[in-house]
């Protein structure tokens, strides 16, 4: 017959399994985010609850994948895309609150490349970005899913270069993963956003996108359809604030003025 | 019946092409692996039974992420076998039938562990008596009697290698024709507005390839089973 003591153990293990996670409080802000978003909205995440003393928990995904999941019933509060077209797709189907709606924020992409002192890329109709990469490949996320490969795809279609390049990509199921590959020295260069390469040490800024060459990459926020936590409507109002403000433009993204980006809400 | 579009076809021919040889490089290794913790005594077996069972347990991604930072162009294995033979792993199909190869290699040493710790040792113990010497016990009386193990575990491998996602994103990226498999293609169009169709076409045929790699091989199991049975 087993000891006793075993008996005990595997009960005690039983109930750290059970309780060992709290569940996440009903009160507490779930926001879905681009995870070009990470390392600014973790810092605006933070100062929201120091303030507030409300939780505010974050769950960092491509817009994509996060769109297909407030699409199946995810139980987020609050949405922030890193493109029109996922937020219209999920205005289109009811599922955001139309009025809560604006848009927060702009920003670039670059042309990375591997380690800390890369020599600048001129990047203009037809330059060379083929020969750059020779055996190489360059690291974007989905050229037709994610915002960051749309965009990129769309820049590079518009310099031209993209017929030359086509074959080199390769694509990661998120731009996040795009830039681990370039710092990881995987592939020599990449395409992310300015926020991105602002974020990781390993990589060099080589070349920034004109800003005509791809649509305006622009944030936009709501409050989803079904949400019911007060709190969240005040997380909406403090991305906005300037203590919001200063860490968004600490990383390197544009805060767009409630009036600028009604303009560009489209 | 609907046909396969040209990029359904390409994601098909890829997923079949590196889980073949995922299985195949894989079987001889995991053979011998299995060989080594059903029969083997020695210091240190609990630590390989751990290894070969650890991407069981970890997040793919985390395996995928081990490879890239081992395997990958400049990890330290992925460097040395390019540099001396030429091999290279990251971003190559190759790539993704090593991944594959990993996150199923303990299935398979599973089965075949399994089915070499079912042997009756008398028969073994019997042919040596007879003169026969250990390698050719192993040839002609063991190996028959795992057979069907042996097939099982390959054919679960390719199964596993067929729906291999995690550790082979993180690995080797998504790029068409040479990663991007069947698993990936699927993820890939559910991340499009309006691409569900597509992503439950290649579902469809996902599920048709798993469903008759498993039947095929109930099928050959229970064939060699009948076989070495009636002698």
């Amino acid at each position: 017959m087993r000891p006793p003591r075993h008996r005990q153990l595997l009960a005690a293990l039983l109930a750290l399994c059970v309780t060992a996670a709290p569940p996440a409080s009903a009160q507490d802000v779930m926001i879905f985010a681009a995870a070009s978003l990470k390392t600014a909205l973790d810092g605006v995440a933070a100062a929201w609850s120091a303030e507030t003393g409300s939780e505010a928990v974050v769950s960092y995904a491509a817009s994509s994948a996060l769109a297909r999941q407030i699409e199946a019933g995810a139980p987020a509060d609050v949405f922030i895309s890193a493109d029109l077209d996922w937020m219209d797709y999920l205005a289109s189907w009811g599922l955001i609150d139309p009025d809560t709606r604006r848009t927060l924020l702009s920003n670039r992409i670059v042309l990375i490349a591997a380690g800390t002192d890369a020599p600048p890329v001129e990047i203009a109709p037809g330059f060379g970005l083929a020969a750059l990469l020779g055996e190489g490949r360059l690291a974007m996320a989905d050229v037709d899913a994610v915002p960051a490969g749309r965009y990129g795809k769309a820049a590079l279609e518009t310099l031209g270069v993209w017929g030359n390049v086509e074959s080199r990509i390769a694509e990661t199921e998120n731009v996040r993963a795009a830039l681990a590959f370039v710092a990881l020295g995987e592939a020599p260069y990449g395409i992310v956003y300015a926020t991105d390469a602002n974020a990781e040490d390993n990589v060099t800024i080589v070349g920034t996108f004109p800003e005509d060459s791809h649509p305006p990459i622009r944030y936009p926020v709501a409050l989803t359809a079904d949400t019911a936590n007060p709190a969240a409507a005040d997380f909406l109002e403090f991305l906005g604030a300037a203590p919001a403000r200063a860490l968004f433009e600490a990383q390197g993204f544009t805060v767009l003025d409630p009036t600028d980006a009604d303009a560009h809400a489209g | 019946m609907p046909t396969l579009t040209p990029d359904e076809w390409q994601a098909l021919a890829l997923s079949l092409k590196v889980s073949f040889w995922a299985t195949a490089l894989s079987l001889p290794v995991g053979l011998l692996t299995a060989l080594v913790l059903a029969r083997g005594t020695f210091r240190g077996k609990s630590i390989l039974n751990g290894l070969v069972h650890l991407p069981l347990i970890l997040p793919p991604v985390v395996t995928g992420y081990l490879l890239l930072l081992t395997f990958g162009r400049r990890g330290p294995v992925g460097a040395f076998l390019d540099a001396n033979f030429g091999i290279v792993f990251s971003f190559r199909w190759t790539g993704a039938a090593l991944a594959a190869a990993v996150m199923a290699f303990p299935l398979m040493v599973r089965a075949i562990r399994l089915s070499i710790e079912a042997v009756d040792a008398r028969l073994e113990d019997a042919a040596g008596t007879l003169g026969a010497n250990r390698l050719w016990t192993f040839v002609i009386v063991t190996l028959p009697l795992i057979l069907p193990g042996v097939i099982a575990g390959a054919i679960l491998a390719f199964a596993k290698a067929m729906g291999e996602f995690g550790a082979t994103i993180t690995f080797v990226s998504s790029i068409p024709g040479e990663t991007r498999t069947l698993p990936a293609a699927i993820y890939g169009y559910t991340q499009v507005p309006g691409g569900q169709p597509q992503a439950m076409r290649l579902t469809l045929i996902a599920v048709a390839v798993a469903m008759t790699a498993l039947i095929a091989s109930e099928f050959v199991a229970r064939r060699v089973a009948r076989r070495i049975r009636d002698g």
